[in-house]
């Protein structure tokens, strides 16, 4: 290869770069140029790209891209002259040229030579906006100040160009000399050196620090680089959707390493298309909303420690909580079950889930396959996050946070099986010793589960997934459990021997057969020149095979989760309802039909009793009086199969679980017990009392239920703990002073004999030793349920369920 | 001629011939990290003018047992798919100019240098086989599976 053709490669190479980025940077001063077609500041600095281009060209013998960069500056200069007005049409007339001139440095630079063709098209459609313009604008407003601003422009940029590899190379260098001054200080240190010597070399290793960041920002570009390509993309789509969006950017004056910037490129872009696609409403929506019509969707980057963020935001319809959990359903990456159990920031991220779009239907835009999760992946790839910041109905804000370079991360070193591990600390959510008191292990099943502060997590051994065995030098007092979140809604415990410190890691992919193990993401070099492995946390996880989902752990969801569990299998639930009185009260949901709301006209009252007329079917009220006012009424309907009683209630608070515990009322009434509900006492309304007092008398007691009288109960028992499960057995109990006639008496004494004299009514005595006196003792022991209520089967004749 | 210079060194306990166009230099290695879970050529990790070096074991590669690594001893370091592996050896002779030609491997190889070796060649009256360092990377599947 001859000398000059070399010369000659590197040149050609040289313009493709400028020219790459020039013509991005042309596309969105085009675009702002266009929505503020005053502002001269703008026009010129265009002019100035497009004059750049077409003389470097002309200098490499490019007549194609010569020619379209001439065509374009010509038509520029007539409207700096004021001879040619700044229109729509002018925009997309250069816009086209820019295009072209892309389209032809890319076979450039894959060619190497400029493809014959013409380009007549673009340039003509330019000329023909001119003819198609309207009315000529004001010249007055457009001063000629060509000349200086080109030579403004070269004194501006006093820079040059340097081959990547070049600068990696510069890069690798220098963290060898911060490797090889580490271990110089190591035996300095150890040799016990003169302490001139010390200084010398401390200011050698502050100009080697000084170098070591100089070189790292030679890496660094500024993020308008990033932005330069938006303006045109947002202006493009917009058109396409007939939308109407003003765009605007900040921070562009921010830092970011140059690999960093290429893999956040493309999640950006999605980003910003997805603000004009999905977020900003329709013209006739916006107006709607009263909003302005024209959207504004706003770009920026700040910096904040060794992090970057870009924001995102656009005013458009935001995101819908509901309207995105619905859509995860029908697309089957939701179970109904698993949506109740959501908070309001899991059902945003369910814009993250694989599979999920948020279009009511695919657009040409939204349909190219590539989804949010893709954006997290991508960001989450480079050690970033993904942030939502979500007002519904006024608006999304989309935040990217990224560490400042990609090949530093922070990491959190761990010791197991006698040797070093770093975790990105990024994916670390906490860190606990495992003899800590909010830890507690257990083993289950042969898996190990750590419950922390009310929350399960499977818990994993660093040695066991690596398939080493501790070392006998650890000690156990370090032990020590990283919580690790890798991925949006999983999360595990990882046990290690010991955490080290946090270091600013270097990463390094690792050879292939390594990261093949899927147990590592990269290699790393701490100060000490040992090398560590840095340990993919999300890929420890599918090894381990386990299921790390949040979803239905946390004891919070467990209650809901066994609640759910219950209404599957019948399980008693209890339906929590205010009555009229305001007081919070709950009744078995079993018993209730359905609940009416009736209007209160609809109540009357008849021979003492309030009636509710519903449809053509008339049914008695548990009310003391008629409703006061006209409007509605809440009946709650209970049914036993025999007849229809309605409870009049304010409003349907709840259905819960029924407490296990219930404390008993004293004595049988509308109030069974008392039991705690998420704390609260609530009322336990018992629908037995309820329908037996409106049975008598209303229909024909054609299952009469036997009475049952309890004697000699001195102390209350026979109230408090034998009458309630009496009644549960089907009997009513009568008090022994009641004049009622009973089918049968419980003698609560043993003594008690000489008083049987109620006539014909069987006797049941319940003594209260569980031994039996003797073989023919009658008496029954008093906590013996079974033979207590096989007792009064017998002496009932059966009755009693 | 470059293509005629030869690294002969001792691997998995037989002398080969390397070109030394493959061969990015000779160091020696420390006591190597272990990458616990990897596959069984694998002897570690060890850093190098900070790049980190994947240590391979030649002798698992062709089907021998491994052979643990001791201080000091040297090794072949290749690129490999811009990775940069070292490969155990058990002696390193000498760097040599080798002027006979390379030759079609004769007689029936073990399986595992079957794999690695690409020809055969004269030097000093011996046969030496010529291989490849980057065949050392992988296992043959079977062995890999």
């Amino acid at each position: 290869m001859g000398r000059t053709d070399t010369a000659m490669d590197d040149l050609l190479n040289d313009f493709l770069a400028e020219t790459a980025e020039i013509l991005a940077e042309a596309g969105g001063a085009l675009v702002a140029w266009e929505a503020d077609p005053a502002d001269r500041a703008q026009l010129d600095a265009i002019f100035r790209l497009v004059h750049t281009i077409k003389g470097s060209s002309g200098f490499l013998a490019l007549p194609r891209v010569t020619a379209l960069a001439h065509a374009a500056e010509d038509a520029l200069d007539q409207v700096r002259r004021g001879n040619r007005p700044a229109n729509a049409a002018l925009v997309t007339g250069v816009l086209g040229i820019v295009d072209r001139l892309s389209q032809l440095c890319a076979t450039l630079g894959s060619k190497g030579a400029e493809p014959a063709g013409d380009d007549s098209d673009v340039i003509g459609a330019l000329a023909a906006a001119e003819d198609m313009s309207e009315a000529p604008a004001e010249p007055a407003e457009i001063q000629l100040r060509r000349d200086d601003d080109i030579v403004t422009d070269l004194q501006g940029w006093r820079s040059i160009r340097v081959p990547l590899p070049l600068l990696d190379s510069v890069m690798t260098g220098v963290t060898d000399i911060v490797l090889a001054r580490n271990e110089f200080a190591r035996m300095l240190r150890e040799s016990g050196a003169d302490p001139a010597l010390i200084a010398a070399f401390d200011r050698l290793s502050d100009s080697i620090a000084g170098m070591r960041q100089s070189v790292s920002q030679m890496r660094m570009q500024r993020i308008d680089k990033l932005f330069a390509p938006l303006p045109r993309i947002v202006r493009d789509l917009a058109q396409d959707l007939g939308k109407k969006v003003r765009f605007a950017t900040s921070g562009g004056e921010v830092e970011l390493d140059r690999e960093m910037m290429e893999n956040i490129r493309d999640p950006l872009i999605h980003i910003v298309r997805n603000a004009i696609d999905h977020g900003v409403e329709a013209l006739d929506g916006r107006v709607a909303a009263g909003k302005d019509v024209t959207a504004t969707i706003a770009v920026s980057a700040r910096q904040s420690g060794n992090q970057i963020e870009i924001e995102v935001r656009d005013d458009g319809r935001g995101l819908s909580p509901d309207a995105l959990v619905q859509k995860a359903i029908s697309a089957r990456i939701l179970s109904a079950a698993d949506a109740r159990a959501l908070t309001p920031r899991e059902k945003l991220e369910l814009i993250f889930r694989p599979g999920f779009s948020t279009a009511a239907k695919i657009t040409s835009i939204s349909g190219r396959g590539v989804g949010m999760d893709i954006v997290k992946a991508n960001v989450e790839k480079i050690g970033g996050l993904v942030e939502l910041r979500n007002d519904e109905g006024r608006g999304l804000a989309v935040v990217l946070r990224v560490p400042m370079t990609l090949t530093i991360i922070s990491g959190l070193m761990v010791r197991a099986a006698g040797q070093y591990f770093a975790i990105p600390r990024g994916a670390v959510r906490e860190i606990l010793l495992e003899t800590s008191d909010t830890v507690r292990i257990e083993r289950v099943g042969g898996g190990e589960i750590v419950t922390v502060r009310g929350e399960q997590f499977p818990l994993l051994r660093l040695e066991t997934i690596l398939g080493r065995t501790r070392d006998h030098r650890d000690d156990v007092e370090d032990r020590a459990l990283v919580l690790v979140r890798p991925g949006q809604g999983h999360s595990y415990a990882l046990s290690v021997a010991a955490i080290h410190d946090h270091e600013e890691l270097v990463i390094k992919p690792a050879a292939p057969m390594i990261m093949a193990t899927g147990l590592y993401a990269g290699t790393t070099l701490p100060d000490n020149g040992r090398p560590v492995l840095l340990l993919d946390v999300q890929g420890i996880l599918a090894a381990a095979a386990i299921d790390a989902s949040e979803a239905g752990r946390s004891l919070d969801h467990a209650v809901e989760a066994e609640a759910a569990a219950a209404a599957a299998r019948n399980a008693a639930q209890l339906l929590l309802f205010r009555d009229i009185g305001g007081r919070t009260r709950g009744i078995r949901l079993s018993v209730i039909e359905r609940v009416e709301e009736v209007p209160a006209l609809a109540l009357f009252e008849s021979a003492g009793q309030i009636q509710a007329q519903i449809g053509d079917d008339i049914f008695p009220v548990h009310a003391a009086k008629l409703p006061e006012g006209h409007g509605t009424l809440k009946l709650l309907r209970l049914n036993d199969g025999q007849m229809v009683l309605c409870y009049p209630i304010e409003e349907v608070v709840d259905i819960v679980r029924l407490p296990d515990t219930v404390q008993p009322a004293a004595a049988p009434g509308l109030v069974a017990g008392i039991a705690l509900v998420a704390g609260d006492p609530v009322e336990l309304v018992d629908p037995f009392w309820l329908m037996e007092q409106y049975a008598r008398g209303a229909v024909a007691p054609a299952a009469r239920q036997p009475i049952c009288r309890i004697a000699d109960d001195h102390d209350g028992w026979g109230d408090n703990f034998l009458a309630p499960i009496l009644q549960s057995a089907g009997y009513r109990v009568v008090a022994e002073t009641s004049g009622e006639t009973a089918d049968v008496m419980l003698c609560l004494t043993d003594e008690g004999a000489a008083r049987a004299g109620d006539g014909d009514v069987p006797v049941i005595r319940l003594r209260a030793s569980a031994a039996a006196a003797g073989p023919d003792d009658e008496t029954v022991y008093r906590y013996d349920r079974g033979a207590l209520l096989d007792a009064l089967r017998r002496r009932t004749g059966g009755a009693g369920a | 001629m470059m293509d005629k210079l030869y690294l002969v060194a001792r691997i998995a306990d037989t002398r080969v011939a390397l070109r030394s166009r493959a061969i990015n230099s000779v160091v020696t290695v420390g006591t190597p990290v272990e990458v616990p879970a990897a596959p069984p050529h694998v002897a570690g990790l060890f850093a190098l003018r900070s790049r980190v070096f994947t240590l391979i074991d030649p002798h698992v590669v062709v089907g021998l047992p491994s052979v643990p690594v001791a201080p000091g001893q040297r090794v072949v370091v290749v690129d490999v798919a811009e990775h940069g592996y070292a490969l155990l050896a058990d002696e390193i002779e000498d760097v040599c100019f080798i002027d006979a030609p390379e030759t079609r491997v004769t007689g029936k190889l073990l399986p595992g240098w079957a794999r690695v070796a690409d020809a055969m060649i004269e030097h000093e009256g011996h046969s030496l086989l010529v291989v490849d360092p980057s065949h050392f990377i992988t296992l043959p599947a079977q062995r890999a599976a």
